[in-house]
């Protein structure tokens, strides 16, 4: 079946959250998405995640798998004339790149847009960093929760009248939402390429993306420089009473009221969370239960079509979107290290049996990490 | 008499854009269609997902009922008058009044529906089964998955953050579970809402039948909050707030607050920018020392901060390849070095409300800035019927 990316093919350099999950949602959506990696150079996740020591620890990442199923896998050294030399042979034949690396890095080993546009002009080269391509700042090194900081929605998060907060290490929320962005850009510039001849350099930071979900504050503050709001708690400006409520069985509820009622802790404190919620919705009133990751994997109902499970039965993202009515098509695992290097050369460029070995024994290709650089 | 569009005039860098090269989705009609009604939630969500479109081109036409979209009298406020959330949710659009309880008013639509590409609308509209049967490609935005069959729930933004698992993990474990700051819930489902559209507007151009697209709020804050279940799946407790007990905490500096930020491949440097002998003991060795130690951790550094301004701890931070994050406010990035050379704030001469800056679509496309136009005005005589 025709999907809406049937047809577009992406060299995927994109690592951790923020690139590979940009490529993970065009593969859902029908593009070949095939991911470059080295022995040299492992995604992060791989590592990151690894349950165990045991031979083999590299493709068992569960973080790893939830963000590059639907993709093939390559490993190709790319400090290695070779590997950038068959790199160069693979950019003729797709219609994307996506990366996320540090600037400069795809540059120096001649992999760059400007390199790369010269070889396919119709190349869509989508650049994902933390700061963007250009400005001062571009150089400096940022993990998600740096941006929370930077980007001003730590500023209005945490207990009111205390200090800022960020959304932490298990979120590192500036990294998730940057590919549902992304993909949307990267899919119009798609379309222009099909339509014009020629690719596009997409330049995403991800300091921005989160900066535009404070759109209104940020105009706010620029037209009325007394505006200095901090850190909230649970409310909200024209909200009459919202907040996070203990019940009785101590689980902590969510309710948003139209109108304010100081008997609403009170209410809370004296019925269990189920019960709480079920009587506040009864009353036509927004509540819910303060869910933890076990909540979300025991209610299939709630999760919808954003978790599923791959073909080992390992869970992995789904979906945030469903396409006439229908979640996410799991046709293939994340990738093992290295796993569709031979078919994928076999495929695009013809390579034979000899050309294989032969990058395989300069050690071009690998299916085993090496150590350092992670 | 038919409806008024209303639009005010593109600002001189759109203009200029416009006619150096065509807008990338300049050839796409799309109609946002506000029933009266629905939850605010949905409709930021529906209004940033169209605003996109709208600056990357598109000519949206966004329906609002008599008396105008709710947003426009929702906070924070213009000291001007009008609201910031409606000026930054509805630049380059073009708006009519319709009123969709009317025979008149829903047949205006349906004639809209025709000449369009593709429409936005709330699950629980009114007109969702007219949307729904249009020529134009639905793209329909929910609280709740399908299989929660719960199209008439009440919701919120904070009950979606609730639901999807976002505030267990804000805060600190023994006080109350925190929200994101901002319309978290509604702007990552616009940002997907927009992306959706625009896989359905590829698939049109493809010659394929375009899907349609649902979006439910609720299903996106999973999907951004993939690490909690993911880290319920490997098995023991859940990730939650860890407040103080956190390895990223934030501190107090000369002249406001500090991420202090790093990987475990960043500790020695961390170690070495902090310069305390303390830290060189083996019980900081390891992650899971550092975590077991943490208190003492922090009691280490946290005085190294306190004489400090956020520039100078980012420039020594930086130098030595530490991510530590200086926590900026909404005002202070209006300064922000790095936004201004990247031109990312546009100025915006707005007709009636004066001067003020926003966030471009946050995107340089070879280059190039999208420029926005400023969301139109309510006109006086707009009734289609």
């Amino acid at each position: 079946m025709s999907r809406p990316l049937s047809g577009v093919r992406v060299l995927d350099f994109g690592l951790l959250t923020a690139g590979a999950n940009t490529s993970a949602m065009l593969a859902d959506l029908g593009a070949d998405v095939i991911k470059i990696e080295s022995g040299a150079y492992l995604d992060p996740f791989r590592v990151v995640g690894k349950p165990d020591n045991d031979d083999g620890w590299w493709n068992r990442s569960p973080q790893f798998r939830f963000t590059n199923r639907n993709k093939r896998g390559l490993a190709l050294n790319l400090k290695d004339p070779e590997g950038q030399r068959v790199i160069r042979e693979l950019v003729t034949h797709c219609d994307v790149v996506v990366e996320n690396f540090r600037r400069g890095v795809l540059d120096r080993a001649g992999l760059g847009y400007a390199a790369l546009k010269e070889i396919n002009p119709r190349i869509v080269f989508a650049a994902i960093s933390s700061q963007g391509d250009t400005g001062p700042e571009r150089m400096n090194v940022s993990f998600g929760s740096t941006l929370d900081a930077t980007s001003g929605i730590a500023s209005l998060t945490g207990y009111e009248g205390e200090e800022p907060r960020i959304s932490g290490m298990d979120v590192n929320y500036p990294d998730q939402i940057v590919s549902l962005f992304a993909t949307g850009i990267v899919i119009a510039a798609v379309m222009e390429a099909r339509r014009s001849g020629t690719g596009a350099f997409l330049d995403f930071s991800q300091r921005e993306v989160a900066s535009f979900t404070l759109g209104e504050e940020i105009l706010a503050a620029s037209a009325d420089p007394a505006r200095r709001p901090g850190p909230r708690g649970n409310s909200e400006e024209g909200v009459a009473q919202q907040d996070a409520y203990r019940c009785k069985d101590g689980r902590w509820i969510a309710v948003t009221l139209n109108a304010a009622d100081p008997s609403l802790g009170s209410f809370c404190a004296a019925r269990d969370s189920k019960d709480a919620v079920a009587a506040l919705l009864a009353r036509g009133l927004a509540a819910a239960p303060c869910n933890d990751g076990a909540d979300l994997l025991r209610d299939a109902s709630l999760a919808g079509v954003s978790l599923v499970r791959d073909e080992h039965g390992g869970l992995v993202k789904g979906l945030p979107y469903r396409l006439d009515g229908q979640g996410i098509t799991i046709e293939r695992a994340a990738p093992d290290l290295g796993q569709h290097t031979d078919e994928v050369l076999r495929e695009l460029l013809g390579y034979g049996d000899a050309d294989l070995a032969k990058l395989k024994e300069s050690g071009v290709t690998s299916k085993t990490p090496a150590i350092g650089e992670i | 008499m038919g409806p008024t569009l209303t639009e005010a005039t593109p600002c001189a860098d759109h203009r200029a854009m416009t006619e150096a090269a065509p807008l990338p989705l300049a050839r796409f009609t799309i109609v946002e269609a506000n029933d009266a009604d629905v939850p605010l939630c949905l409709r930021l969500a529906t209004s940033l997902a169209a605003k996109i479109a709208a600056d990357l081109g598109a000519d949206v036409l966004k329906i609002e009922p008599p008396g105008g979209d709710p947003v426009r009298s929702a906070p924070p406020f213009l000291p001007q008058g009008g609201s910031a959330l409606f000026q930054f949710l509805n630049t380059s659009k073009r708006s009519l009044v319709f009123d969709l309880k009317t025979d008149a008013g829903r047949a205006s639509l349906a004639r809209l529906l025709d000449k369009a590409h593709a429409c936005l609308f709330e699950e629980p509209a009114s007109v969702a089964p007219l949307l729904r049967a249009g020529r134009a490609t639905p793209i329909e935005i929910a609280a709740f998955p399908v299989e929660m069959d719960a199209a008439a729930r009440p919701v919120s933004g904070l009950v979606i953050q609730a639901l999807g698992g976002l505030m267990h993990m804000v805060g600190e474990p023994e006080r109350k579970p925190l929200k994101l700051a901002g319309h978290q819930a509604s702007y990552a489902a616009g940002l997907t809402a927009f992306t959706g559209l625009a896989a359905a507007l590829a698939a049109r151009e493809a010659g394929q039948r375009p899907p349609h697209v649902r979006v439910s709020l609720a299903e996106v804050m999973q999907w951004v909050n993939w690490k909690a279940a993911s880290g319920a799946a490997a098995g023991g407790t859940p990730p939650g707030r860890e407040g103080k007990g956190s390895e990223f905490q934030i501190v107090p500096c000369r002249d406001g607050h500090v991420a202090v930020v790093y990987t475990v491949t960043q500790w020695p440097a961390t170690r070495a920018l902090i310069g305390d002998k303390r830290l060189e003991d083996a019980k900081f060795a390891t992650r899971a020392g550092r975590r077991k130690h943490i208190a003492e951790l922090y009691d280490i550094i946290t005085p190294w901060f306190a004489d400090k301004t956020r520039a100078e701890i980012q420039k020594a931070a930086q130098s030595k390849g530490v991510p530590f994050g200086p926590i900026f406010s909404p005002a202070e990035l209006l300064e922000s070095e790095q936004y201004v050379t990247r031109s990312f704030l546009a100025e915006m001469k707005h007709p009636a409300l004066g001067r003020f800056l926003m966030p471009q679509l946050p995107v340089q496309w070879n280059g190039r800035s999208f420029a926005p136009r400023p969301a139109p005005e309510m006109a006086r005589s707009e009734l289609a019927a």
